[in-house]
């Protein structure tokens, strides 16, 4: 199990929708892409890298092969990926305060959804319907979505101030100086790794130390013969 | 369909695993097992798979129905007229759905084109993939990188709808911007103060080792998860 790589956790929901209703929630989908304002209150949430809603029929599971048994469902289901910083809690938390009837309406006739208020039916639905992932990837576990979005913005800021400071005056190097950090103050940031980056960094990490310790106590002996000789 | 986003694309597949198994392992068990060993290595093989942001494998061995409790209208009936009958409170509920089959799901948040994608993963990984996806349905069919991109396109779900919060810039960009973000919060702080010609001297000199229009080095390495130690205490005396 490895939910967690770095400041990113990855969050599994599978949900069953009738499948006479399915198509509506993918009405409400089309609609949340054709007017991008209907996210903005999704925008709000930064914590997020990216997330995704996937409707499966009941007749749509991929039959690949002859020898794949066919499937034979009532319902038609829902799988929900996100990519988020923060805790579990902190991530489902912030989505009922920030954006209820928008989650309300994106679960909207699934099975059971108990909707976002109260939290904890909520959070007993989530729970209940998620799944661990087995293996998780990030190519920067060491940053945030913000820090990815704002490294963005400083980068451009900084080579467009290199360019343009390369045959100005002192003072005006000082003063377009001082003017690029107010600009980027909200822009810089110390990353560090978390206390645990991943299970696999957490594991590799402690192997590691092991193999050190191994190391010196085998040195340790080998010194002690030479001095007794 | 919103696989894409900007030049984000959200890759979702659903791989059907063979129902068989070694010994008393079943074929999903050994798949699960198997991933989890990459969880053991320094990192993972996706670092090698060129513009990967994020990505994830896990196993669906069933799909979820909540039933009980109930509290619908035939429950409220029963409680008034015992003689109503149970098969009519059990109508209501949730049918329950058993799956034929347990399944791999891969899914990933990329850069690009999906075709250039997996091809370029096939490339990276190919043996890596093969002794995973090696127990699911028509994998042995897959010898190279066209068969392998015709067969995950086989398995592919199209999402109904791909929220980007980040940016799709490439991930060589992503991770200069990362480490030029890194780099330069340090010098801010370690030059604060200076006068202005020893920190326009300074200044050069930092431009001139991070270079921050050369995306390809330095910068960080994809899946980096620790910084260099030297860098480490030189942030700490900073602070």
């Amino acid at each position: 199990m490895s939910n967690i790589a770095g400041k990113a956790y990855a969050m599994n929901v599978i949900t069953p929708i009738r499948w006479y209703t399915a198509w509506m929630n993918k009405v409400i989908f089309w609609v949340a892409l054709k007017f991008p304002s209907t996210l903005n209150g999704l925008l709000t949430l930064s914590l997020i890298h990216y997330a995704r809603w996937v409707i499966i029929g009941r007749n749509q599971f991929p039959h690949i092969h002859p020898d794949q048994p066919k499937e034979n469902l009532n319902y038609s289901y829902m799988l929900f990926f996100s990519n988020f910083n923060g805790s579990w809690d902190q991530y489902v938390d912030s989505f009922t305060f920030a954006i209820p009837t928008g989650l309300d309406m994106f679960w909207k006739w699934n099975i059971r959804y108990s909707r976002s208020v109260p939290l904890t039916p909520f959070h007993k639905y989530i729970q209940y319907n998620q799944i661990e992932t087995t293996h998780y990837y990030n190519a920067y576990p060491l940053a945030a979505s913000n820090d990815v979005k704002s490294a963005k913005k400083l980068r451009t800021a900084l080579i467009a101030f290199d360019n343009a400071t390369r045959e100005v005056s002192d003072d005006e190097f000082q003063k377009q100086y001082n003017a690029l950090l107010r600009g980027l103050q909200h822009d810089f940031g110390d990353m560090r790794p978390t206390p645990i980056v991943s299970m696999s960094a957490a594991q590799v990490e402690k192997r590691h130390r092991r193999d050190l310790r191994k190391a010196q106590q085998e040195k340790v002996p080998a010194i002690q013969e030479v001095d007794d000789e | 369909m919103s696989n894409v986003s900007g030049k984000a694309y959200a890759l979702t597949t659903l791989i059907p695993i063979r129902n068989d198994h070694i010994g008393e392992v079943a074929y999903a068990d050994i798949v699960r097992s198997r991933l989890e060993n990459w969880n053991m290595l320094p990192n993972s093989p996706m670092a090698k798979v060129p513009e990967t942001y994020l990505c994830r494998f896990y196993l669906i061995d069933d799909v979820y129905i909540e039933s009980q409790p109930s509290g619908t209208g035939p429950d409220n009936w029963a409680d008034f007229l015992p003689v109503t009958p149970n098969a009519l409170r059990h109508a209501v509920l949730p049918k329950h759905d058993r799956l034929q089959s347990r399944y791999l799901v891969f899914s990933s948040e990329l850069h690009g084109d999906r075709d250039t994608y997996l091809r370029g993963m096939w490339l990276a990984i190919s043996e890596e993939l093969k002794d995973v996806f090696g127990f699911c349905y028509g994998f042995d069919e897959v010898h190279n990188a066209d068969d392998f991109v015709a067969y995950m396109k086989k398995c592919q779900l199209n999402v109904a709808l791909f929220f980007n919060g980040s940016n799709d810039d490439p991930l060589e960009e992503q991770l200069k911007a990362l480490y030029v973000k890194q780099e330069f919060s340090r010098f801010v702080v370690e030059n604060q103060g200076l006068p202005t010609a020893e920190l326009r001297k300074k200044f050069l000199t930092f431009i001139g080792r991070v270079a921050p229009t050369n995306v390809q080095f330095p910068s960080w390495t994809a899946g980096q998860y620790s910084l260099p130690k030297v860098q480490d205490k030189q942030q700490e005396a900073a602070l």
